[in-house]
């Protein structure tokens, strides 16, 4: 047993968690450790399972065998809600940022809060929040993601990085505990890509305490946020390791996709 | 693959899919009784579902009632009966065209929307960010749009009697002919409140199959735009098909109330 610091105790835990589509066996056995306070980025390429490891973590999916922890639950022995208590610590962005497109971007910002959002009273009483307190909660992230007085604009009338950032900000709305990000710099531009970056990493330095888990095959950008990675190969975990121990990896199977060379070592 | 083993496997296929389409409808209508009430999101569809419909509704109702004059008039003038067009119309329309022809043009309009609407909320990962932020889809989505058809369907079966039965008095009163209080007074015979109930209850019934086959195959949506394009048409084919042939069972359990 390793020491109780807080710090040190794992955010997310996965053990041997073992899944299959039919005859495809999409996880074949992953254990990984997410420690809390820090950024993982799980790599890989696609159709290795990043995908659905996510999936697992958020208990949308759930492992044919193995165990997947969040904090002190195990999410795959638990009851319908149960599991919605687990996912009011979590915050989620997807890899196309899902707004619902039937609202404008501050409504999207403040579904959660609208949802659930309670404060604690100077009585210590929890009630609800009230609509100026959701205003306000909801300008000053659109603020911190860079999109001040974009709130009346309606979803499809955004940009790629717009979007992401608005699913950043509603997905940090609530303060999770649990920060997830599905590819969150797929189909932008390379100078959008390094401002996501920078705002996922800042996200971090500003919320030590969120946990944050990163699937994602981009190197460059995993390099500048990740404080751990995880290279997910043929359903497995191929390596995990520190940034440094990635880039001096002899593993063939890392430097192929580190490099991003198309010769072989690796079998499609 | 033999004969046999594909006849079994599509018999699977379809167990499969009625099992989980009636543990999505008991989920999902059922979700709407619990709290956190969605009473905003329900008159959102209520006015989607019963306000947006009336146009077409209206329209088909004024030409059905007006066809149906000219049609019974063929049949009547034959013995000298003209004056039961408005009693026999009545009777029909309110017992089943308007239910059912209320249903399938109202199946067209919001069955089909919701299995698109809700398809391209799966297929976006919109789904997934409601149940990633503890928020119920079914809940959310599903039982205010079942709740909504099912209270707004027997409205729009009234109003198409309505109309139905003021296109039915133009073509009979005003270019048949037929003497207007002898058209009125036949209603009255022929018509009465269980034939309206029943014809409520059978639009309601309509729309709870409409709502929840479109919601279904919109929720269980997968493959893209492909997919949500599958998703919509059979969402149309399937509820319309089942509105009619559950209309001959709804007959034979609600004929005896008005017999007796």
């Amino acid at each position: 047993m390793r020491s109780a610091d807080a710090a040190e105790r794992p955010g997310i835990h996965l053990v041997d968690v073992r899944k299959a589509f039919g005859e495809q066996q999409v996880l074949d056995g992953v254990t990984l450790e997410v420690p809390r306070g820090k950024i993982t980025v799980v790599i890989g390429r696609s159709g290795t399972g990043k995908s659905v490891l996510l999936k697992h973590v958020m208990g949308l999916l759930r492992p044919d065998s193995g165990a997947v922890r969040v904090g002190d639950e195990d999410l795959s022995s638990l009851g319908a809600r149960a599991l919605r208590q687990v996912r009011f610590r979590f915050g989620v962005v997807f890899q196309h940022a899902a707004l619902f497109d039937s609202m404008d971007v501050f409504e999207n910002v403040a579904f959660p809060l609208r949802e659930h959002g309670m404060v604690r009273t100077s009585s210590g009483r929890d009630r609800r929040m009230r609509e100026p307190e959701i205003r306000a909660r909801v300008e000053q992230l659109l603020r911190s993601v860079g999109l001040e007085g974009a709130g009346l604009k309606p979803v499809d009338a955004l940009s790629g990085g717009m979007r992401k950032r608005v699913g950043l900000a509603r997905a940090l709305v609530r303060d999770p505990e649990f920060l997830l990000y599905d590819e969150p710099t797929t189909g932008l531009d390379p100078i959008m890509t390094a401002q996501i970056d920078n705002l996922i990493r800042s996200t971090q330095d500003e919320n030590p305490g969120i946990t944050s888990l990163v699937i994602s095959h981009d190197m460059q950008a995993t390099f500048r946020i990740a404080d751990h990675i995880a290279m997910l190969h043929k359903g497995q975990v191929q390596l995990r390791g520190s940034p440094a121990e990635f880039q001096s990896s002899v593993d063939p199977i890392v430097r192929q996709f580190v490099e991003g060379r198309v010769d072989p070592p690796t079998e499609s | 693959m033999n004969p046999v083993s594909a006849l079994g496997r599509s018999i699977i296929a379809w167990v499969e899919a009625l099992g989980g389409y009636l543990s999505f409808v008991a989920r999902g209508f059922g979700s709407g009784f619990l709290p956190p009430y969605r009473v905003r999101l329900l008159l959102k569809q209520m006015h989607f579902v019963g306000v947006q419909s009336l146009t077409i509704v209206m329209i088909t109702g004024l030409f059905t009632g007006m066809v149906f004059a000219i049609q019974a008039e063929i049949g009547f003038s034959q013995f000298g009966a003209n004056g039961l067009i408005g009693g026999i119309v009545a009777l029909s329309l309110t017992r089943e065209l308007s239910p059912v022809l209320t249903a399938l043009m109202v199946n067209g309009r919001v069955g089909s929307s919701m299995a698109a609407e809700l398809g391209t909320m799966r297929v976006t990962e919109q789904v997934d960010a409601l149940e990633s932020m503890a928020v119920d889809p079914l809940q959310y989505l599903v039982a205010p749009r079942v709740l909504a058809a099912m209270v707004m369907l027997p409205a729009l079966n009234m109003v198409f009697n309505l109309v139905g039965l003021g296109g039915c008095w133009f073509v009979a009163v005003k270019q048949l002919r037929v003497p207007e209080g002898g058209f009125w007074e036949r209603i009255w015979w022929f018509v009465d409140a269980d034939d309206i109930v029943g014809g409520c209850f059978k639009a309601a019934v309509f729309g709870f199959i409409l709502a929840s086959v479109g919601c279904y195959r919109g929720y269980t949506t997968r493959g893209g735009a492909e997919g949500v394009g599958r998703a919509t048409t059979s969402a149309v084919v399937i509820s319309g098909v089942l509105i009619l042939t559950s209309d001959y069972f709804l007959t034979r359990i609600l004929a005896p109330l008005s017999v007796g």
